[in-house]
């Protein structure tokens, strides 16, 4: 593995899916296809000085804690070893996260969904039709979660660990926290309050099938992401519209109300047309 | 033979009521069940781990076998699909030994309950299939492939509702139109 941080150049494609990608069907050209400039990818995730604004030493210590995640989990993972495989003192790692190894787990899992999020903003923002932009969100989700080395490793080896984040109560967190961060993206095409739900509802697929892969259905895969958005997700977003009116989402924890004040009223004029983009869109999306 | 199995399960299941996963032990199963320990071994060849996972298994069974009871009467898919979703949550929240196991030992069920919905995954699947047959699935939609689709939206939403309130009968019966039935069924959405 090259030295984090260092050398900010796209790697070849080639390198991108290690061992992880199912039969070969990522396509990789893809999966890195439009992130931050100066990143590089590793792993499936972006390794980048510059993503959080970070310092260099923050960010060489979570990669370096990825490295170690990915080969040894996290009970055989010392500060030490996280020290070395960042290339900085034991010292600097507790000047940095004074916590300790708890302190940067934490901050790994929060890097690494940040990653995620931001490489979701990319891929969404970047979509011209809304089948475009479910599509290209559920396979670039589910692609990153598959290619995840460290993840692989955790879930093979430690699965209570991931799967504490994954039900019930803390299930429904991560629902939150996903579907917040990408509705926007999708108000473009319906009304807040719709775009929330329907966010919601693609992490929930990605969620189920990563969990529990499907022989017929690979997310992972364009086509049949598409098909699965054509056959059960766009026919439900045109029920969800033309249903009793969208009750009010009322946004409790995080405190700035209906997002950008936008109220069900607000809803925007091309509500009706998304069904009508979505038949033209073939072909653009490469 | 099945008989003392069963009867280990529930015994084994009591002490998980009464004291969690982790301080359940083979001795306590046996006393509960008033058997011999080497009688629990029998049934249970790979012991501790073996009863637990028997025990997550029958618990989920039971579970399912109650929402089973609470649907099969229904007149319709839609029906099955709104009161599934309400009962199933409901059970959840009011499970008093999976809310208090999850509260204090969630990495012990949690890896359990994980293999276990594969299997309930399959079940809810199954059951959906001749509903949706007499229903008629929608041109191009593959019967099989939606009773699972369906299947494993009903687990995520029975476990985390996330926006919907699935008390209200009236916000369930948007989400089975919308999110679950839209795309599946003939004749439905626009």
């Amino acid at each position: 593995m090259h030295a984090p941080g260092t050398s900010l150049h796209l790697v070849d494609s080639d390198e991108i899916p290690r061992g992880r990608v199912d039969r070969g069907r990522v396509d990789s050209g893809r999966v890195d296809d439009g992130w931050i400039d100066d990143g590089q990818v590793v792993d499936g995730r972006i390794d980048s000085g510059q993503i959080d604004g970070a310092s260099p030493h923050r960010v060489r210590i979570i990669d370096g804690t990825l490295t170690c995640l990915a080969r040894h989990g996290t009970t055989k993972t010392t500060v030490d070893d996280i020290a070395r495989q960042a290339g900085v003192s034991r010292a600097t790692v507790y000047r940095v996260f004074p916590g300790g190894r708890d302190e940067i787990l934490a901050a790994v899992v929060d890097t690494e969904m940040a990653r995620l999020f931001s490489a979701l903003g990319v891929r969404l923002g970047k979509a011209h039709t809304l089948t475009e932009a479910l599509v290209g969100g559920i396979v670039e989700a589910s692609s990153r979660i598959r290619n995840h080395a460290a993840l692989a490793y955790l879930v093979d080896n430690e699965p209570e660990l991931v799967l504490a984040h994954l039900a019930f109560d803390e299930s429904d967190r991560l629902l939150t926290t996903a579907s917040r961060f990408t509705a926007p993206f999708l108000a473009r095409w319906m009304s807040p309050a719709e775009a929330e739900r329907v966010a919601e509802w693609a992490t929930r697929i990605v969620l189920s099938y990563a969990i529990a892969p499907s022989p017929g259905t690979d997310l992972t895969d364009p086509g049949d992401a598409e098909r699965l958005i054509a056959t059960f997700v766009i026919p439900g977003i045109e029920a969800l519209h033309e249903a009793a009116p969208p009750t009010p989402i009322v946004i409790t924890p995080f405190g700035t109300g209906p997002r950008g004040g936008a109220s069900p009223t607000t809803a925007q004029p091309q509500h009706r047309k998304h069904s009508q983009n979505t038949e033209h869109d073939k072909g653009d999306r490469t | 033979m099945d008989d003392t199995r069963q009867r280990i399960i529930e015994a084994a299941y009591a002490c998980v009521a009464r004291w969690g996963l982790a301080k359940t032990t083979v001795e306590d199963a046996a006393r509960e069940a008033k058997v011999s320990r080497a009688t629990v071994y029998r049934a249970f060849p790979g012991g501790r781990e073996e009863l637990i996972n028997a025990v997550v298994s029958w618990a989920t069974q039971e579970f399912f076998v109650r929402l089973y009871e609470h649907v099969q009467d229904a007149g319709s898919l839609e029906q099955v699909m709104e009161r599934g979703i309400m009962f199933a949550h409901r059970a959840i929240l009011e499970h008093d030994v999976l809310q208090r196991v999850m509260q204090t030992e969630p990495g012990k069920l949690l890896p359990a309950l994980t293999v276990e919905s594969i299997r309930i995954r399959q079940g809810i699947a199954a059951f959906l299939v001749p509903y949706l047959a007499q229903r008629g699935v929608a041109p191009g939609v593959d019967l099989d492939e939606a009773a699972d689709f369906l299947a494993r939206m009903v687990l995520s939403y029975m476990s985390a509702p996330g926006r919907w309130d699935l008390d209200d009968p009236a916000q369930v019966a948007r989400l089975v139109e919308s999110e679950l039935l839209a795309g599946v069924v003939a004749g439905a959405g626009p």
